[in-house]
This record gives C-alpha cells, sequence and structure tokens, in this order.
C-alpha cells in the first residue's frame, strides 16, 4: 500500500519541513493523527487532515493537547501507529500523558516544533528552549528518546526513525526541531520509498494462557499484545508487574523500573545517531544540533579557511545523548563549544560528560533569531586566540 | 568578521520584504518554483507577526548549486522592499553590489550604501491594473528585469502554475507590467 501511496509524490520537490514531517509519518505507516492546532506545527496537523483519508487513516482534532495525546496512545494500543505535533505551550500539556506512555509502554511519536517560550512566548519565533522538557518534562525516573532532524530531508527521515524507535522499544518518541526548521520550505530529494525501512512492533504469538503483558524477551521488551488475539491484559500508569497489576513492593519496584528504564540503555548503540564534521583534528569541537548545528557548520568551514582547527558534532540523536562519541572527542579537543538557542540547557549535559581540564563554553540566544554562522565564528576565533 | 560573507556553497540570497497581507510568502513561493524549475536548491524562509496583516514581513531565498550549508539569509544579493516597517530588518545583511528594489510610494528613504537602489512605482502600476493586491508580483517582475536572476519565460510558467486559474491572468499580467516597468 506504501509504494502506491508514494508514487504520487514525486521525489525532487520544493517541501516545507512541517510538510516533510507529515509525509514522513504516512511513510512510517502513521495511520493515526490526533492534535490541536498550535503554531508553528499547524502545517502538520493540516497536512496530515488531506494525507490520512487517501490511505484509510484518521485525523481527528481533539479538544486539547491533552485529550490528543490520550487519543494517540489509545489508537496504539488499538494497534494503530499514531502520532500527534504541537508546540512549547501544547507539549508542557501532554506531559503526564507522555509518562503514561513511557510506563504503559505504549509506541508513538510526539513531534515538538519549538517555539519562543516560556508560556506562550513568541509564537512565530524559533527557539531552542525544550532540550531539557523533552527528556525531564513528564515527572519520576523515566528512559526517553528524542531526535533532533536540522534539515526539511531529515525531519522527513528521522520521523521515519522516530516511528521505528517507538516500535521497536514501546516508548513515544519526541521529534523536537525549532521553527526555522518547520517553516523553511527546501528542494529534497525523497527516498524511494522502496529503500525505506520500516520497523514494526513485537506482536504477542506464545500460548494465551500462560501469557504475562510486561514479560520483557531477552531484548528487554515484551511483546504487545492485539486486542482480539485472544490474550488477557492490563494496563495502567501505576508501577506495575509482568502481569500488568500493580506493585508497591521495593524489590518489585526496583525490577520492573530497572527494566523500563536498561531497555533504552541497552540499546545504545542502535538508538545514538549523530554526524561529524571535521572532527578527526579538531582543537575545538562544537556540539549542536537543529538549525544551530547548521549555523555551526558554516561557522566551522569558515574558521577552517581561516587556519582553525574546529570540528562539528552534530546530535541527531539529543537523548540518550550520544555520550561515548563526545567523550572521545574531547581526549583530544582543547575547548567545547555549545551554541543553542536558549539560556544554556544543552551545555550542562555536555559539561557534565567533559572532564575538568575541559573548558566548556556557550554561544546563547533567546531573542527568537536564530544564532548566525558569524556569531559562532567569532566565538570559535576568541578561544583559538586563548 | 565580515557581516556579508557568502555562503560556502556559492549561490545568492534574495529578500522580499514588506508587512503583512503584502503577499510575500506567495511571490516567494513563485520565484522558489521558478529557480527550482532550473534545477537550484531553493531554502525559502519567513518570517512575519502572529497578527495575519501588518506588521514586518519577509520571505528569504537561499539558492544554491546544492543544498546549503545553512539555510537562513546572511548576505543579500537581492532586496525588495514594499514597507517602511521592512526597512531595518536588513541593516548591515546587503552585499556590495547588490540589487535593492523599493517602491517608490512606499518607501520614500531607501537605504544607502555601496549597493543600487531602483525605486520603482510598482505600487502604483499595480493600481493601474486594477488590484493593489499584485504590487509583490509585479515586484517579482520588476526584480528579474534588473537581476540575473531567472528568465521572464520560467516566472511565468511557475506563476501560471502555481496560481488559482480564475487569478492566473491577474498575475501573469502583473509580473510582465513589472518587468517592463524595469527594463524600460
Amino acid at each position: 500500500m506504501m509504494s502506491q501511496i508514494q508514487s504520487n509524490i514525486p521525489q525532487r520537490q520544493s517541501l516545507q519541513g512541517n510538510q516533510a514531517c507529515a509525509l514522513g509519518a504516512i511513510a512510517a505507516g502513521c495511520r493515526l493523527f490526533a492534535g490541536y492546532p498550535i503554531t508553528p506545527s499547524s502545517e502538520i496537523a493540516e497536512r496530515m487532515s488531506k494525507e490520512l483519508p487517501r490511505v484509510d487513516g484518521v485525523f481527528v482534532q481533539m479538544e486539547d493537547e491533552i485529550a490528543s495525546m490520550a487519543a494517540v496512545l489509545g489508537a496504539s494500543m488499538g494497534g494503530v501507529k499514531s502520532m500527534t505535533a504541537t508546540s512549547g505551550p501544547g507539549f508542557s500539556l501532554k506531559q503526564e500523558h507522555i509518562g503514561y506512555g513511557i510506563q504503559a509502554e505504549v509506541p508513538c511519536v510526539v513531534i515538538n516544533v519549538m517555539r519562543g517560550g516560556p508560556s506562550t512566548g513568541m509564537p512565530t519565533r524559533p527557539a531552542q528552549g525544550d532540550v531539557m522538557q523533552s527528556r525531564w518534562g513528564t515527572h519520576g525516573d523515566h528512559p526517553a528518546i528524542v531526535l533532533t532532524p536540522s534539515s526539511v530531508q531529515e525531519i522527513y527521515t528521522q520521523t521515519i526513525t522516530a516511528f521505528n524507535f517507538s516500535e521497536i522499544y514501546r516508548i513515544p518518541v519526541v521529534v523536537l526541531y525549532d521553527e526555522a526548521i518547520g517553516h523553511l520550505v527546501d528542494t529534497v530529494d525523497l527516498p524511494n520509498p522502496e529503500s525505506i525501512k520500516i520497523n514494526n512492533r513485537k506482536w504477542a504469538d506464545g500460548p494465551a494462557e500462560d501469557y504475562e503483558p510486561y514479560a520483557p524477551d531477552a531484548d528487554g521488551i515484551p511483546p504487545m499484545p492485539l486486542p482480539g488475539d485472544g490474550y488477557r491484559t492490563h494496563t495502567t500508569g501505576l508501577t506495575h508487574l509482568e502481569s500488568g497489576f500493580p506493585t508497591q513492593v521495593p524489590e518489585e519496584v526496583t525490577r520492573v523500573t530497572s527494566r523500563l528504564l536498561n531497555k533504552i540503555e541497552l540499546h545504545r548503540d542502535a538508538i545514538e545517531q549523530y554526524e561529524l564534521s571535521c572532527c578527526d583534528d579538531a582543537d575545538i569541537l562544537v556540539v549542536a544540533f537543529g538549525i544551530t548545528a547548521r549555523a555551526s557548520e558554516r561557522a566551522v568551514n569558515n574558521a577552517r579557511a581561516g587556519g582553525i582547527k574546529a570540528g562539528l558534532l552534530r546530535l541527531v540523536t539529543l537523548w540518550p545523548f550520544p555520550e561515548r562519541i563526545l567523550q572521545q572527542l574531547v581526549e583530544r579537543a582543547s575547548h567545547v563549544l555549545v551554541p543553542e538557542m536558549n539560556a544554556g540547557q544543552l551545555i550542562l549535559e555536555v559539561e557534565r560528560l567533559c572532564p575538568d581540564s575541559t573548558p566548556v563554553s556557550g554561544v546563547n540566544k533567546f531573542d527568537g533569531d536564530p544564532i548566525h554562522p558569524d556569531e559562532i565564528l567569532a566565538k570559535i576565533e576568541e578561544l583559538a586566540d586563548e | 568578521m565580515n557581516k556579508k560573507q557568502k555562503s560556502n556553497t556559492g549561490g545568492y540570497e534574495i529578500r522580499l520584504s514588506g508587512t503583512g497581507g503584502q503577499g510575500l510568502g506567495l511571490s516567494g513561493k513563485m520565484l522558489a518554483a521558478a529557480l527550482s524549475d532550473e534545477g537550484l536548491h531553493v531554502a525559502q524562509s519567513q518570517s512575519y507577526e502572529p497578527t495575519s496583516r501588518g506588521g514586518m514581513s519577509r520571505s528569504d531565498l537561499v539558492v544554491t548549486p546544492q543544498t546549503a550549508d545553512y539555510p537562513l539569509a546572511t548576505g543579500l544579493d537581492y532586496l525588495v522592499i514594499l514597507d517602511t516597517r521592512a526597512m531595518s530588518i536588513s541593516d548591515g545583511m546587503i552585499n556590495t553590489d547588490a540589487v535593492v528594489l523599493v517602491d517608490e510610494e512606499l518607501v520614500p528613504e531607501p537605504p544607502k550604501g555601496d549597493f543600487k537602489v531602483h525605486a520603482l512605482p510598482l505600487s502604483k502600476k499595480a493600481i493601474s491594473l486594477g488590484n493593489l493586491r499584485v504590487t509583490n508580483v509585479v515586484s517579482l517582475g520588476a526584480l528579474i528585469a534588473l537581476g540575473d536572476i531567472c528568465s521572464l519565460r520560467t516566472l511565468e510558467a511557475a506563476i501560471e502554475r502555481i496560481t488559482p486559474k480564475k487569478y492566473a491572468q491577474m498575475n501573469l499580467d502583473a509580473v510582465r507590467a513589472g518587468f517592463e516597468l524595469a527594463a524600460h
């Protein structure tokens, strides 16, 4: 069915970031979107409302963001790949249900197109202020997968990856990008539909009588019961045993919550994505994501042209943070620079991972304008002079 | 660092600016479509205020042979200004020898610098065609007559493709009128 849908879409086209997100979701097999429109994410909902009926999918505009997230979880528990899209204020509202999705291990995708905050902030201006919220927005100890595309093309591919990760690891996956990329219209080459890798969740297929809905396989991930397949199941946001029923027995809680956290830790290597540019001999290492990584790329190239050994670690997976590669790179780099469109969030994680002997500096901006490549270059030049 | 430094990918940058409601997003889309048809990569970005009318509005095109390293405008080679509210946003961003096109009535005091300013009666021409709202398309025609961006034929084809049928002729008349206005 997928190739039939995709064949109508030319591979080379001018596409907006948010539209690319919608097309990526359809290609990944998303068949339900529930949302509440909010700038600068609304084009995702708009495009989904057009695309989903064409593939026998369902588009629901819900009464608010909270209900949207609930509908997405419900649809996924019913066996349908589902997604919602929002921005800052809406992302805040969704947090409780995102936590439910993590606890009950419900695959789904949440798109957050970042705008200036806090609160309703600056609806039409880009920001990267949700770095920590995307990791710790919901309460309690929990794992998280957050992907941060930096181009229109990558929004398409990472939306597909988000669905794949959510299906494989049974977790809500957040795709986090800024307004600048979301509203950018760029010339893209969509991949051949045949070449797109799609992962689907594991369904329970053993004997029904001994079935335990949260008993994991060796990979740490329990197969899901498809409603109607005859498996007795119980789903709750309460801390629950393999049976699905609640527990507050300390050793049981330790076991099941550790499994929840470890299922992502175990698969870090498969989840961590990043791109290195000029890093082999880099003295000054820039760590960035989203539109700021694009500005950093130019700054690094211009620094190189001026004889400064700068390099870029572009994060595609923001959480779990690609720790090992950063630690390898700072064995050589004498300075680390973290430009970000916020008052300093990503830098906290970078500082945590760097040895005390490696100074970490930021370039921070939260005025609604993207960071200019020259602002990053100026800081690189300043560090090179030290 | 010189703010006017070119992109590393050897392209050029166009800004269409004015106020909300002037159709700058649409004219940016028309020009982007024409340039894409010529095989170029075009990254188009917009900035606008939360209100749908009034306030600053701009549409930027970063045009490159391959995907741009940085897709947002940093040094303008072509600039259209249709309202004084959009004047300050391009301060320090206009490249040497850039083509700057302003509406002679709506922008009575155009920017000054080492670039070429063309003040033309764009809105007046639109009114003479029967609709002030085609000022954006008139200015597109004038811009391509002044700069080496794309052919009138390519732009006309893109406009025809993008415009709803009932407005197609009006836009085609507007782009040609703008082209002739600047070519004379």
